[in-house]
């Protein structure tokens, strides 16, 4: 008796092992920051050609697009995420600095007639400026207060924006930005975008991967946990703090320059309170302190908000409800949590069977 | 010549939104007094205080008081569902959580709002008639010193409340010390309950004042709750007389900054004043009891 259940167990085990591997393939591990030293694993080839391969699977040019758009929320999540994720400080300003990165693109190649490679770094360069002068005074703030400074910056931006229409072209906005283009080779249908956002994308990760694994993303961490610990040690807190907001800020700018190349135009509306939300639920969503969590929360969200386009007027009360459900079930991340049910369905249907047996 | 006669009516104008920011701020103190949440959804409990009332006297033709007393108790009901479905499932959930989650009830409120009442702007008629009072040639309607005294009266309410009620102690309790609170018998939970009650209550009757001043559309509540969260932290988070005090300085900053700059940015002002004030002083003008001083 002992023995025949002894060896149902590892046949089981087996089954196991076989589904968390397939499932370790697909999601996003939520203990990326505990593995010592970086190798080539099979889960990141699997993510690299899906990535390549996905667009040529299906050539619908809207889920182009919508992959386009879930790319540059992807940047956007990613340069958030080291500021929310791994400093653990609220930003609601987000979009201005996406803001800025448009219309610096914007300007630049419609009136000064930049080439849009070039305009692409100045933007970045640009919206971490603008970070180092408002988060100087700013970071000194913590918590909700943090979250409202940080949210006045995004209205008076959008302010200035609507209000200097000589600059910026006021509420109607900027038209006719070139399309992206390196040495003569344009972007100009929705497949070469893909590939321009998503390589750009993938390089930004590599980037934030070493970068965490290094000295400064260990103090990023550091600072999250606690600020007065980690200024003992020797670690200027606030000086960590600007770093993580201004390659925040340098993620953004790169993300709305290639949003400026890719709309090819510049409207105030875009970077509303709105969408910092929407990229701070990406960050929640894909777990806090998690690399390829945010990504994942920038596809679900850039899908979900598409898809509940078609409701039109009842669209954005869905979409509020979708987003308070989230986060009462998923607080600590969709990937960390739907692991864990999945593994307790997936035991929980051995163990149903297995009580079945000693019950007869 | 011509500034110093008009800077009379715009501080005329700026103390009646002062008035206005001050009642919104104080629904934000009572919830933070009672849990030291802040409630993003506020400003669109004030929106729909107009809206509910407006649909009341428009569509279902009740009188005005009545329909005003119904609104209050629907965005009180609100508040108290509010409460039930997201702030109490959230209790245990870190910051950023509970802030999203209130940013996404503020969406879903107003957005369904301008499902269940219609996108266009609204205005109730003022219940003081449409004469206007004049004092020493500045001219302003009756509206304003009613929006005035119901400012101060909500203000003597909630002081009320709060020194000489046991409840408003008990809510006090439960922010300021949860375990002692809780060794003591009191809910916190419940108490964040009621003072959702209370904050939503004011927040409709502030709706209900300002309706007749100037529209009120689905999308500008999100506006005024900030304003009104902004004039708290101006006089001092989670003082009831710091509340009124901000909102007076933001109304009268707000209306005099139109004579000088354009009118397009008098929305930049608040949140100017905001980033000068969190930068200088964080705890505020008469001092915050929940901040302490050092900031770094």
């Amino acid at each position: 008796m002992v023995e025949q259940i002894h060896k149902d167990f590892r046949k089981r085990d087996i089954l196991y092992s076989l589904a968390l591997w397939l499932l370790s393939l697909i999601l996003p591990d939520p203990q990326l920051h505990y593995r010592s030293e970086y190798r080539l694993r099979w889960r990141d080839l699997f993510y690299l050609l899906a990535i390549l391969l996905l667009p040529l699977l299906f050539s619908d040019p809207h889920f182009h697009h919508l992959m386009v758009l879930a790319g540059i929320h992807g940047i956007l999540a990613l340069g958030l995420t080291l500021f929310l994720g791994y400093a653990g400080q609220i930003s609601l300003g987000h979009a201005a600095f996406f803001g800025i990165g448009t219309y610096t693109t914007a300007i630049l190649t419609t009136r000064h007639g930049w080439p849009p490679f070039l305009a692409f770094w100045a933007s970045g360069i640009v919206a971490s400026i603008f970070a180092y002068l408002i988060g100087k005074p700013l970071l000194k703030l913590k918590g909700y207060f943090l979250a409202l400074a940080t949210l006045g910056f995004g209205e008076i931006f959008l302010v200035l924006i609507k209000e200097s229409a000589s600059f910026t072209g006021g509420v109607i906005g900027i038209f006719g930005i070139p399309w992206f283009s390196i040495a003569g080779f344009v972007f100009d249908t929705y497949l070469k975008q893909y590939y321009l956002v998503w390589i750009v994308l993938i390089g930004l990760v590599l980037f934030t991967k070493n970068l965490i694994r290094s000295k400064v993303g260990r103090a990023y961490m550091a600072v999250a946990t606690t600020e007065d610990a980690t200024s003992s040690v020797g670690i200027h807190v606030s000086r960590i703090k600007l770093e993580a907001f201004m390659v925040g800020a340098f993620y953004a700018g790169l993300a709305g320059s290639l949003f400026a190349c890719v709309m090819s135009t510049a409207t105030p509306e875009t970077f509303s309170l709105n969408l910092s939300v929407l990229i701070v639920m990406m960050v929640i969503l894909g777990g806090m302190g998690n690399l390829y969590g945010p990504i994942v929360g920038a596809l679900i969200l850039t899908w979900l908000i598409d898809t509940l386009a078609q409701y039109q007027d009842y669209s954005l009360p869905l979409y509020g409800v979708i987003l308070i459900l989230l986060l009462i079930f998923f607080p600590d991340g969709l990937g960390t949590r739907l692991r864990v049910r999945l593994i307790y369905l997936i035991s929980y249907w051995g163990r149903k069977k297995r009580r079945e047996k000693v019950n007869l | 010549m011509e500034l110093l006669q008009i800077i009379p009516q715009f501080l005329i104008s700026g103390l009646t939104f002062g008035a206005i920011y001050g009642l919104v701020a104080l629904g934000f103190v009572t919830i933070a007094r009672a849990s030291q949440i802040i409630n993003f959804a506020q400003g669109e409990f004030v929106m729909l205080g107009g809206m509910v009332t407006f649909f009341f006297i428009k569509s279902v033709h009740l009188p005005y008081l009545l329909s005003a007393f119904l609104a209050i108790g629907v965005v009180i009901g609100l508040g108290f569902l509010l409460h039930l479905l997201v702030i109490y499932p959230l209790r245990k959930a870190s910051l950023p959580i509970l802030l999203l989650a209130t940013l996404g009830a503020s969406l879903f409120l107003s957005s369904s709002s301008a499902l269940f009442f219609g996108t266009l702007p609204k205005a109730l008629p003022p219940f003081s008639g449409k004469d206007l009072l004049e004092i020493g040639g500045v001219s302003f309607s009756a509206q304003s010193l009613f929006v005035l005294i119901a400012t101060f009266f909500v203000l003597f309410l909630l002081y009320i409340l709060s020194h000489h009620t046991h409840l408003g102690k008990a809510m006090e309790a439960s922010s300021t010390d949860p375990l002692g609170a809780d060794l003591c018998g009191i809910s916190r939970h419940l108490m964040t309950f009621l003072a959702f009650g209370v904050s939503s209550g004011i927040g409709a009757l502030a709706g209900i004042f300002i309706t007749p001043l100037f529209y009120v559309s689905y999308h500008s509540g999100t506006l005024i709750g900030l304003k009104g969260f902004i004039s708290a932290v101006i006089g001092g988070w989670g003082k009831y007389g710091g509340a009124i005090l901000g909102g007076f300085i933001l109304g009268v900053a707000e209306s005099l900054s139109i004579a000088f700059i354009p009118a397009g940015y008098k929305d930049g002002v608040a949140f100017l004043i905001l980033l000068l004030i969190l930068y200088f002083r964080p705890k505020g003008i008469l001092g915050s009891p929940f901040i302490d001083s050092r900031r770094w």
